[in-house]
């Protein structure tokens, strides 16, 4: 496991999560994860879908019980002592729903109930913006008003750890830059959140580190500049004057990933790349036109860090 | 635990029991099934009843009644019946869009939910009973005697037999769509079980025994015995308790949460 560099808060580890495995069946959903959260920190888990992201934070919830391994939320066991954890973890599931005729606030009142010493949730409601639609049922919302009411749900408790699935996922961009701002907030008043996503603009933005899960096992983790770094991934697009082969462009030293978008090649790869590629290229005849090259950011590294696994199953699994 | 903290977490639970009922007592008025066809059928089918009942007087089957003494029990297990089989449209749907999943990473159990639940489906039960017996006999003169053990343990076994029916198919059933069809079946055939189309006096032979054993048949029996003075035969009682057992565990055995 690489050092848990970064932006580490407390020296405390709020949960620390060691050789966890988790089948459903003959799938091996999780294989041997280790890994620990900071205190306040805001941890990513990113992944291609099926790789084991929402199983593992599923197991840290209690949701689902761990074929081995163990996991310790604050010293205690999310299975054997599941009232305790969840008193203090908010959780935002990624597919659940409220019953219809439920208003925003009811919920929320019903919610706040729940806990021994929630939040406000009239403060809820403004900060979340979602105050006007207080009296509005759950099936006459929108989705990004469901969305925002599930994170509200998730932090009425007033919970020292949240662990929010897919946060984002349906969301218009103004939506989601809203919801970002929200968990900013989370991270000024010192809540410890896990942040389960695919999108990587997101991670790059929230997440003080990132662990990126592939096939159910830890490829990497650190901060997302260090990923973006340590993957050395460069990125060069540009319009070829004649089709150029995808033969030619992996001969060039350096190339790793290949993509096509109309009439764009990208080109992702370590060292000097658009050098090397105008030399290549030129040799062969070929003018290039529309040149754009820049360092390599989380989505490229993600892309090559995942380049050669085919997910064993296409969605994440829901037994 | 100090003295304070448990008075704390008292308040705590309470609240938490005030909430849930809050919130139990509101849907139920909003999505009202159960209050339908567990209050609203049982108050239409005593006025129907009662007319008649009032058109034709005079000894049904023999059995020295009136139409309007023997519909009474028939009336109040068909609201037992009706929230019964309410149960699974909301639960089975609750469990199938995830609501039960998501109360059960916060520290209320699920099972408090339903519980909660249970308690404003009781009321309506309480509801219909006393529609049932106070309209039946102020308004449609039955000649009531109500022997009050019995009848409260008719009552008691009655409820529970016919709601653990209700939950062995929200223990059964998956889906919102199935929980319809398997709720409109079995509604129908313990209606007409309970004797409202034909009463077990009108016949003989194994209809008749059917009609007397049957889960609702056997409930209504319990209850007509016990609402004029006299106590149900023990037949009646094991029929009644025999199945809210098998029932029950049933429901427990397969029910699921997620």
């Amino acid at each position: 496991m690489p050092d848990p560099a970064g932006d580490p808060r407390g020296d405390q580890p709020a949960i620390t999560i060691t050789n966890l495995v988790k089948r459903y069946g003959s799938l091996l959903a999780v294989d041997d994860v280790s890994f620990s959260i900071q205190e306040g920190e805001i941890f990513g888990i990113i992944g291609p879908n099926g790789a084991g992201k929402t199983t593992t934070v599923e197991c840290i919830s209690g949701l689902r019980t761990p074929e081995s391994g163990s996991i310790s939320v604050y010293g205690l066991s999310p299975q054997h002592d599941r009232d305790k954890i969840r008193a203090f973890v908010g959780v935002q599931l990624q597919e659940s729903s409220l019953p219809p005729r439920l208003r925003v606030g009811e919920a929320l009142e019903l919610f706040a109930s729940f806990y021994p010493t929630p939040l406000d949730p009239q403060e809820v409601l403004e900060s979340l913006g979602i105050k006007r639609i207080e009296r509005v049922a759950f099936k006459n919302l929108s989705g990004g008003q469901k969305q925002r009411l599930s994170i509200a749900l998730a932090l009425v408790g007033n919970p020292r750890i949240a662990i929010l699935d897919e946060l984002t996922t349906g969301l218009d961009p103004e939506a989601r830059r809203d919801t970002w701002a929200l968990i900013e907030r989370m991270r000024e008043r010192g809540v410890t959140v896990i942040l389960v996503t695919h999108f990587m603009d997101e991670a790059e933005t929230l997440c003080d580190r990132v662990a990126l899960i592939n096939r159910g096992a830890l490829a990497v983790l650190d901060t997302p500049e260090a990923i973006a770094a340590q993957a050395g991934v460069n990125r060069v697009r540009f319009t070829p004057s004649q089709p150029v082969d995808d033969e030619t462009l992996n001969a060039v030293p350096g190339v790793q990933v290949i993509e096509r978008k109309g009439r764009y090649v990208t080109v992702m790869g370590t060292g000097d790349l658009a050098a090397s590629l105008l030399n290549a290229l030129s040799e062969k005849g070929v003018h290039v036109a529309e040149l754009e090259a820049r360092s390599g950011n989380l989505d490229d590294a993600f892309i090559k860090l995942t380049k050669d696994a085919t997910p064993r199953v296409s969605e994440e699994v829901h037994a | 635990m100090t003295p304070n903290l448990s008075r704390a977490l008292g308040r705590r639970s309470r609240a938490q029991i005030v909430a849930l009922l809050k919130v139990q007592a509101k849907l139920s008025l909003r999505e009202p099934y159960a209050l339908g066809v567990g209050v609203g059928l049982p108050t239409v089918l005593l006025v129907v009843f009662g007319f008649i009942s009032k058109a034709v007087p005079g000894n049904v089957g023999s059995t020295g009644l009136n139409v309007i003494d023997l519909y009474i029990p028939v009336i109040m297990v068909i609201s037992f019946i009706g929230i019964a089989i309410s149960l699974p449209s909301t639960l089975v749907r609750d469990r199938e869009i995830g609501w039960l999943r998501r109360v059960s990473t916060t520290p209320v159990h699920p099972a408090q939910l339903l519980g909660a639940q249970l308690v404003i489906n009781l009321v309506f039960a309480a509801v219909a009973i006393v529609v049932a017996m106070v309209g039946g006999s102020v308004i449609f003169g039955a000649p009531l005697s109500v022997d009050i053990p019995f009848f409260i343990l008719s009552v008691v076994l009655a409820i529970a037999e016919i709601f653990s029916l209700g939950l062995v198919v929200v223990a059964l059933v998956r889906t919102q769509s199935a929980a319809g069809v398997v709720g409109g079946v079995l509604f129908f055939g313990l209606l007409f079980l309970s004797g409202l189309w034909v009463q077990p006096d009108q016949v003989t032979g194994p209809l008749q025994y059917i009609l007397l054993y049957s889960p609702s048949g056997s409930a209504v029996r319990a209850l007509l015995y016990s609402v004029f003075g006299e106590a149900p035969p023990v037949t009646i009682l094991v029929a009644v308790i025999g199945y809210t057992l098998v029932f029950a565990f049933v429901a427990v055995r397969y029910f699921r949460w997620e």
